[in-house]
């Protein structure tokens, strides 16, 4: 990932995606350095000749796309409502404690963890849930929670 | 000229991988399944049934709705009943096994299933031949489960008996086969009259008669159409579409492909959530799966009908389930609403005549084929046909899936079907309709679930989530939970929306933090009033929805927290302390040692303390007491 | 044509008319903030909502988008639409208490602040997003547009730094309601700082919010600004136009 430059990547991407739409080129983008470098977006707008505004406000209007770098691991605590009614938001204070995280920094300084809340991820059973990259965990409690992310 | 040889060959080939001449284990594996540690089942049956050599044959399936007993192992040993093993573990596989191998059943069963009909074309089988072996005499069959006595599969018919990643069962059990007989009459006209007939409503959430809307795409303007699924399941709470998608997701691409034949569309797309990834896999394996076989592309089944299908990713926005915002996100925008008219059925995808319809909806429409509309009519009342799927979830013992026909009570579905409320606890209310809808108390739970009896109560439907809530729920933390959301998720466009509804946010967090005032309560149900007339899209109209209806049957809730700084649910932290019940505490530390403060003090075996100077209420200690000795 | 009733008066109009057009044309007054006649209907500030009855069911609906039809019943000041206008306004009046546009349609209106709500403070901005409309429409440049969503949504340059396809013509500051973007013209001989940038010497413009600064090239003979030099220098050499080509106007050229 390293190796290449930004415009070889976004030249891939852009031969590999035809003329498929901009948010699916973007996701693109975010697969491969796990955020949205602002060198590569520009790039690509660029590129395809669309206005930079446009992709920033792309960017910045879906929640899953993200300007800043993001941990190797994202964890993404479920706040749906049956997780809320099962202190979900709890789970979630206990998750920013444990990595030393606040509302407005959200990845850890060594970029090994990134936390989101996520409403919801369709596991309302086993409510609270928590997903950590493709793993899902259901009936999560604060002392497992500490626990799993030791695994990582 | 139609020609079904495809489908025959495959349904005998899905026949034989339902029903083999050797014992089947069958593994849920949807994200529910995966998350109760399914996935950790399945490696070690594999290894084991590798290692003993046996022609046992292993399959993943969907889920059958009672997800809180995830992880389920069925076993179906040839001439035996099939057996569903609930709760199953690494450590139960080994027992498992050595019981399947000998025809010996032993505890851990949940239910078992004697004999199967298929719905759509009859057939009939009986998994036990002979007498019912003595050890299963006492293990109940499924349709004598509350969770399950009253329900009726159409929806989720195949969820949990099939293996999705399997086009051949699907088959098998009637699959692509009401599109084969679609594609032979030859008359798109037909089918739009069939599916209006049959008086199917959207079960998206708004309930728009299907058939009419197919009908009025159909006679729009234009040469080129458009079909679009929804399956953007944004309400939490919420995750019947989920399982549909990972469970069976060639009903989908089938439904689709009928509405398509009837609408004239060249091009559909399933825009699916990027939180399910798991859907998003299954529904990609089945589109390539459909078109290998020559049910998707050109020349469907050699009628000269062709129709390809894409799944779009969703972004992160739960607006993006508004049909205009997701046309929107479609065509490569943000997912901003648009004014409608025009509809999208006359204006829509790339300003073309676009069908969109929800999952549940698409999944119904080969049953309707298959069975006709006055089958269809004959179920649920008389302005809302056919069953609904439900998530009932929160505070109730039977958390799961639930397929009803419509018109059954809401006690039904809670106190019967979902077994009422755990741990001793009361039922305190019943939120349904997700964010758009709102909370229903006790004196009104003989109301009817439809399209249209809940409106009564000031709730609505929608899309099928239905939250339980007991009485340890706070209602004006419900309320706030849902404003919070919405403001998260509003596009941003329109005043009332945007700006309204954080405001009420704000105002309703003031009281949960003490801060409120008897004024307040006015000034919210005004604004209510103007953001429902006033929004742009049903997000913003609907948003008041959880405020008025929990100011409507709750307001004692809010008043106490006004008047007397309490929360009597014991749920808004700045109302509430932590302490420990000294008659209850056996001193046994378990608090001490998880508490991130050091807020709590005790010898070992006497009753602890906790400081509320220290204490930040984080709920570590609530969590890991087994004595039920600490309260807020 | 198309016929309808707007508050029991009935009039005709072409098709594709707006009921706010048709209104306009029967000299009833609908209040407007987002609207502009050089921009598409956007339907965002909720101000010019009416109420339609059609087959028998009323809604609301906003008359900037809503094409007539015929036989559609109108109603332009009922209880309803009072209540949706009077939180529009309170809202706003909280959200930008300094803004004299909105203060002033406010008293029009008869509609105060509300004590409940906290005034935000120092922010003109409305997000009624004319400002980007016209850029996209009108100027057809794009430079800028919104960021973020919801409560938190601002209309902003691609990373709030400066916008690299903004051509400072100011479009977007004539048509703010609020004055919420500012625009500073720097004379021939003098320089100014350009926010987040460099300072630049005169004849330039800068558009303060996004963070741009051009120099702009002077028409020799009346001394308006004609357009940015960096474009018309493009456009020369482009189409190889002599050295002092740009040096007059179009106008005075004439």
């Amino acid at each position: 990932m390293n190796s290449l430059t930004y415009e070889q990547v976004i030249d891939e991407i852009i031969k590999k995606n035809g003329s498929a739409s901009l948010i699916v080129l973007l996701q693109e983008v975010q697969s491969h350095y796990r955020y949205l470098p602002e060198e590569a977006i520009v790039l690509l707008g660029k590129k395809l000749e669309v206005p930079l505004s446009k992709i920033f406000t792309l960017a910045t209007f879906y929640r899953s796309f993200s300007l800043k770098p993001r941990g190797k691991n994202i964890i993404k605590v479920c706040l749906g409502t049956a997780c809320h009614v099962k202190s979900g938001t709890n789970l979630f204070e206990k998750a920013q404690r444990d990595l030393s995280l606040s509302e407005e920094e959200m990845t850890t300084g060594d970029l090994t963890f990134t936390l989101e809340k996520v409403r919801c991820l369709g596991c309302c059973s086993l409510a609270p849930v928590v997903r950590i990259n493709e793993d899902t965990y259901g009936s999560m409690t604060q002392e497992k929670l500490s626990k799993v992310l030791k695994c990582y | 000229m139609v020609n079904v040889g495809a489908l025959e060959r495959l349904k005998e080939e899905g026949m034989k991988s339902l029903f083999p001449s050797t014992t089947k284990i069958m593994v849920g594996m949807a994200t529910c399944g995966l998350a109760a540690g399914a996935h950790e089942v399945w490696q070690l049956l594999t290894k084991e049934v590798a290692k003993s050599k046996t022609d046992a044959v292993l399959k993943k399936t969907g889920c059958i709705g009672l997800c809180q007993h995830e992880p389920l192992v069925d076993i179906i040993k040839p001439g035996y009943p099939r057996v569903t093993y609930d709760k199953v573990t690494p450590e139960k596989v080994g027992a498992l096994l050595e019981g399947a191998a000998k025809g010996v059943f032993k505890k851990g069963i949940m239910a078992r299933i004697d004999e199967e009909e298929f719905l759509l074309n009859g057939t009939h089988r009986r998994y036990s031949k002979g007498t019912l072996p003595s050890t299963l005499r006492s293990v109940v069959p499924y349709r004598r489960l509350p969770f399950y006595k009253k329900q009726m599969r159409i929806a989720l018919r195949n969820c949990g008996s099939i293996d999705p990643e399997n086009i051949a069962e699907y088959v098998a059990k009637g699959g692509y086969f009401s599109l084969a007989q679609v594609l032979r009459e030859g008359k798109p006209e037909k089918v739009i009259d069939r599916i209006k007939a049959s008086k199917l409503r959207g079960r998206g959430g708004a309930g728009f008669p299907t058939g009419v809307k197919w009908e009025v795409c159909c006679s729009a303007q234009g040469s080129e159409r458009y079909l679009i699924c929804n399956a953007d399941e944004g309400d939490p709470g919420a995750y019947m579409d989920r399982s549909i998608l990972e469970g069976d997701p060639h009903s989908i691409v089938e439904g689709m492909l009928v509405a398509a034949y009837a609408i004239g569309a060249t091009r559909g797309y399933i825009y699916v959530r990027m939180e399910y990834p798991l859907a998003i896999e299954r529904m990609n394996l089945a589109l390539a799966q459909a078109g290998k076989e020559g049910l998707l592309g050109k020349d469907i089944l050699g009628s000269g009908f062709d129709f390809e299908i894409e799944v779009c990713q969703g972004a992160g926005a739960f607006v993006c389930g508004e049909e205009t915002a997701l046309i929107q996100s479609i065509e490569g925008n943000w997912g901003e609403p648009r004014p409608r008219p025009p509809f999208p059925a006359v204006s829509g995808l790339w300003g073309k005549p676009t069908v969109i319809n929800n999952v549940e909806t698409y999944a119904n429409v080969p049953v309707i084929v298959a069975k006709g509309a006055r089958w269809f009519n004959g179920i649920g009342t008389s302005k809302s046909k056919g069953t609904k799927v439900f998530s009932l979830v929160g505070k109730v013992n039977n958390i799961g899936l639930v397929e009803v026909p419509m018109g059954i009570s809401l006690k039904e579905i809670v106190f019967e079907i979902g077994g009422g409320i755990p741990q001793g606890r009361k039922f305190k209310a019943i939120q349904t309709g997700g964010p758009s809808g709102g909370c229903i108390p006790k004196d009104k739970m003989d109301l009817l679930v439809d399209f249209d009896q809940l409106t009564k109560a000031g709730s609505i439907m929608g899309s099928g989530g239905m939250i339980v809530m007991d009485d340890r729920t706070c209602m004006v933390d419900v309320a706030k939970y849902f404003l919070s959301f919405l403001e998260d998720e509003s596009c941003g466009k329109c005043v009332p929306c945007r700006v309204g509804i954080r405001r009420m946010r704000e105002i309703v967090e003031d009281i949960t933090s003490g801060k409120g005032s008897e004024e307040d309560l006015d000034y919210l149900q005004h604004m209510a009033e103007a953001i429902k007339d006033g929004a742009l899209c049903g997000l913003g109209k609907t948003a008041p929805n959880p405020v008025l209806t929990t100011l409507r049957y709750f307001r004692e809730e809010y008043e106490a927290h006004i008047n007397d700084k309490k929360c009597p649910a014991g749920v808004c932290k700045p109302l509430i302390t932590y302490s420990i019940m000294q008659k209850k505490c056996t001193g046994c530390g378990a608090c001490l040692k998880v508490c991130p403060q050091g807020a709590i003090e005790g010898k070992k075996k006497s009753p602890h303390q906790i400081s509320v100077e220290k204490c930040i209420k984080c709920g570590a200690c609530f969590e890991v007491c087994t004595f039920d000795a600490i309260i807020t | 044509m198309v016929k309808l009733t707007i508050d029991t008066r009935t009039v005709q109009v072409a098709e594709a008319t707006t009921i706010l057009e048709a209104a306009e044309k029967l000299g009833i007054y609908i209040p407007t903030l987002c609207h502009h006649e050089s921009l598409k209907p956007y339907g965002g500030c909720r101000l010019c909502v009416v109420e339609i009855t059609k087959n028998g069911r009323t809604d609301l609906t906003t008359s900037c988008t809503y094409k007539v039809e015929g036989g559609l019943k109108v109603k332009t000041d009922t209880e309803r639409i009072r209540k949706v206008r009077q939180l529009v306004l309170e809202l706003l009046l909280a959200e930008a208490p300094e803004a004299q546009g909105i203060k002033d349609l406010a008293q029009k209106m008869g509609i105060k602040e509300s004590e409940r709500l906290k005034a935000r403070e120092h922010d003109l901005c409305i997000l009624c997003g004319r400002c980007i409309r016209a850029c996209r429409e009108v100027v057809g440049v794009t430079a800028i547009d919104f960021a973020e969503r919801g409560y938190v949504r601002k209309v902003a340059s691609p990373f709030f730094k400066s916008s690299p396809d903004c051509i400072a013509c100011g479009t977007c500051v004539y048509i703010c309601p609020t004055g919420a973007i500012t625009m500073q013209e720097v004379d021939e001989g003098q320089s100014a700082q350009v926010p987040g940038g460099n300072e630049i010497a005169g004849p330039a413009r800068i558009i303060d919010n996004w963070k741009v600064g051009l120099a702009m090239k002077r028409c020799k003979k009346c001394g308006e600004i004609i357009a940015p030099e960096f474009q018309l220098e493009y456009l020369r050499k482009k189409v190889n136009l002599k050295e002092d080509h740009f040096d007059i106007c179009p106008i005075c050229r004439e």
